[in-house]
């Protein structure tokens, strides 16, 4: 079996100004190149901090536990070493960033994650694409980074930062919410069109309706800061159709034994 | 005998009123301009340095600053390129006042607006100001291209420069100017003034692009008079220098006149930047607009104290004050202080905005999860910050000239 893209050793996270509240309670996960997990779970479960902590947010602290990133323990990297070596996260609130263009700021991201210049005309070519792909206006690319942005021209500018990056671990925090059915299509053709054998897929979702367009491998039920449960796609509509219930009360009979 | 013993102790040589008046007669100066200089040098005399008890000073402290140490730097080393008009000027003052055409019209104005006896630092300037620009646009009349204005002090000059514009634009004249200011390590001082007259509808961008060496002190005043609908905008880049001090004021004097203040400070070391703003509204249905951005590293400060003034006959007046300091480094400060000052019940809107703190951390986060590094995301962010103050300042080239001064400052700046 090839080397796994994501490898999570029992990662414990807590909230950098509050180290006394943890959020991830010892999660284990390893994501293989070529596969789709989806991390489901209700509000509050942990979903957003496991997504920033794996980035390597500051705003989260390491408590114990590993991150392998292709193999290498990127556990004490910052979140921009992480980044040039292949990793994405998907904002699930991207941060408006005034007076700097998306042009700019795709440029840059690209001389980093490349560690070269590339060339002008190349790289329009490809911003250009990429646009179309996600059928966004080239003026676009001109705008200020996420300034003024509608929620769903929000993760449009995440899946074409996605797709220009050419990530090998891409992280998709809640791409799916607050976009209507045509934007949701859109988007998941976009992440489709990156699926390739080398490439890893996170999608952190509340529901179940992205992945009728992305098919995962593997689904991961998150509750209270650890994974209760791990299935195939039959998770996802399961919980569709159940909600989060069923597994909440299982869990609660199960800490009652344990207590 | 006694009496100039005294005086030349109290004021050293190239600052006293004889030497003044000597130096003006030695460059073949009009009779009136002479006399001019004579009571410049007088307020000179008598004026006191401004202390921090006095609120615009109140965190630039000049009480040690002696301004007589400054010998003037020679003849001031001042170019002016621009092509003006039928009929209109851009050159030096010098030439101006040898120009029959033109000498009528630099009398009228220089000195009026800003005049000597108003402190220690303007009465210095009109004492002793050469190679000044003087930019004249006709009635009706346009300049096709900015006229440029540079003020190259060789590396090694050390003493004082005393920065001096004029402009007059008549009735629908327009015109973009740009000073350009750098000098070399050496301890520089640079008390400036400019006056600015725009007339009825007349449309004035005026650039003051500051790149002062690591030992000059600037101390300016822009002052600007706006006729019946004139637009004046007057941005200022704050790139360089140990201090820079700017009152920048507009008088909106003719109804319907507007005015634009922009600023950019990037500060790094021990740099030291002072903003005063004035929007002062006479003129009915009068709008004014103040902007000014500082981003600090190092043990950098920045000050801005803004007054806005609608009078009891600026009814239907519309003003706005913004000042924004990041802070790149724990050791650099700022402080700032819109004020309104309103008299009239009938004011349109009248806003100001003041914020000091730190980067927004997750738009930090943000860039670097996509690659960057904290001091690449920083220039990237400073950049854009600087950016959105600097549109709308119709000069090519401008944003992207600013991006790779903070790109390159920011590569070595104490974060």
């Amino acid at each position: 079996m090839s080397e796994p893209i994501l490898e999570l050793r029992d990662l414990r996270v807590s909230i950098t100004e509050h180290p006394d509240i943890q959020i991830v309670k010892g999660v284990d996960l390893t994501i293989r190149p070529g596969e789709v997990h989806a991390l489901m779970g209700p509000n509050g479960s942990g979903k957003s901090t496991l997504a920033n902590a794996v980035a390597g947010s500051p705003a989260y602290k390491l408590d114990s536990g590993q991150i392998l990133f292709k193999g290498e323990d990127v556990t004490a990297m910052t979140a921009d070493a992480r980044a040039r070596m292949g990793m994405f996260l998907s904002f699930q609130y991207p941060t408006a960033i005034p007076g700097v263009t998306m042009v700019n700021f795709l440029r840059e991201a690209l001389k980093a994650r490349r560690g070269q210049e590339m060339p002008a005309r190349e790289f329009l070519g490809e911003l250009r694409e990429t646009l179309g792909t996600l059928k966004m206006d080239e003026s676009f690319a001109r705008r200020y980074v996420n300034d003024g942005f509608s929620g769903g021209e929000k993760k449009r500018a995440e899946i074409l930062q996605l797709g220009m990056l050419k990530p090998d671990l891409a992280i998709l925090d809640e791409t799916d919410s607050g976009l209507d059915v045509d934007a949701l299509r859109t988007v998941a053709e976009g992440v489709n069109a990156l699926r390739t054998p080398h490439i890893g897929i996170l999608i952190i979702t509340h529901y179940q309706r992205i992945l009728n367009y992305i098919t995962p491998e593997v689904v991961h039920v998150l509750v209270e800061g650890r994974i209760a449960r791990s299935g195939g796609a039959e998770l996802a509509l399961e919980i569709e159709e159940n909600g989060y219930d069923p597994i909440l009360r299982e869990l609660g009979a199960v800490e009652e034994v344990v207590s | 005998m006694a009496e100039t013993t005294t005086q030349t102790a109290a004021v050293p040589a190239p600052y006293a009123e004889d030497a003044v008046t000597a130096a003006a007669e030695r460059r073949g100066e009009p009779a009136w301009l002479v006399e001019r200089r004579r009571e410049a040098a007088r307020a000179f005399a008598a004026t006191p340095m401004p202390t921090p008890a006095l609120r615009p000073w109140k965190y630039t402290d000049v009480t040690a600053l002696d301004i007589g140490g400054f010998a003037p730097v020679g003849q001031s080393p001042t170019t002016v390129q621009g092509t003006p008009p039928a009929g209109g000027f851009a050159g030096s003052l010098a030439d101006a006042l040898a120009d029959a055409a033109h000498a009528e019209q630099v009398r009228q104005h220089l000195g009026t607006l800003v005049p000597a006896t108003e402190g220690k630092f303007t009465a210095a300037n009109q004492a002793l100001w050469t190679g000044g620009a003087y930019v004249y646009v006709p009635r009706g009349q346009a300049f096709e291209q900015p006229v440029v204005v540079t003020l190259d002090v060789p590396a090694g000059d050390a003493g004082a420069v005393f920065p001096r514009l004029l402009l007059v634009a008549e009735a629908q004249g327009e015109v973009n100017v740009v000073l350009r200011n750098t000098s070399g390590d050496a301890p520089l001082l640079a008390p400036g003034v400019f006056e600015i007259f725009a007339g009825p509808d007349a449309k004035v961008r005026v650039l003051v692009d500051g790149r002062w060496g690591d030992a000059t002190q600037e101390f300016t005043t822009i002052r600007s008079r706006l006729d019946r609908s004139a637009d004046v905008l007057v941005a200022s880049l704050a790139l360089g220098g140990r201090v820079v001090k700017q009152t920048t004021e507009a008088l909106l004097e003719g109804d319907g006149a507007n005015s634009t203040i922009r600023g950019v400070a990037l500060g790094d070391g021990e740099q030291h930047f002072d903003f005063v703003t004035l929007q002062d509204h006479s003129g009915e249905h009068t709008t004014s607009d103040v902007a000014i951005k500082s981003a600090l590293a190092g043990a950098s400060k920045s000050i801005y104290y803004g007054i806005t003034r609608v009078g009891e006959t600026a009814a239907g007046a519309e003003a706005n004050q913004e000042n924004r300091n990041l802070l790149l480094s724990g050791r650099a400060k700022a402080d700032s202080d819109p004020v309104l000052e309103i008299l009239t019940s009938q004011v349109i809107r009248c806003g100001h905005a003041a914020t000091v703190g730190p980067v927004d951390q997750e738009a930090l986060f943000y860039l670097q999860s996509r690659g960057l590094s904290s001091r690449q995301a920083l220039q990237l962010m400073v950049a854009g910050f600087f950016r959105t103050v600097l549109a709308g300042i119709p000069l090519e080239g401008l944003e992207e000239d600013v991006s790779a001064v903070v790109v390159e400052k920011l590569a070595t700046a104490e974060l």
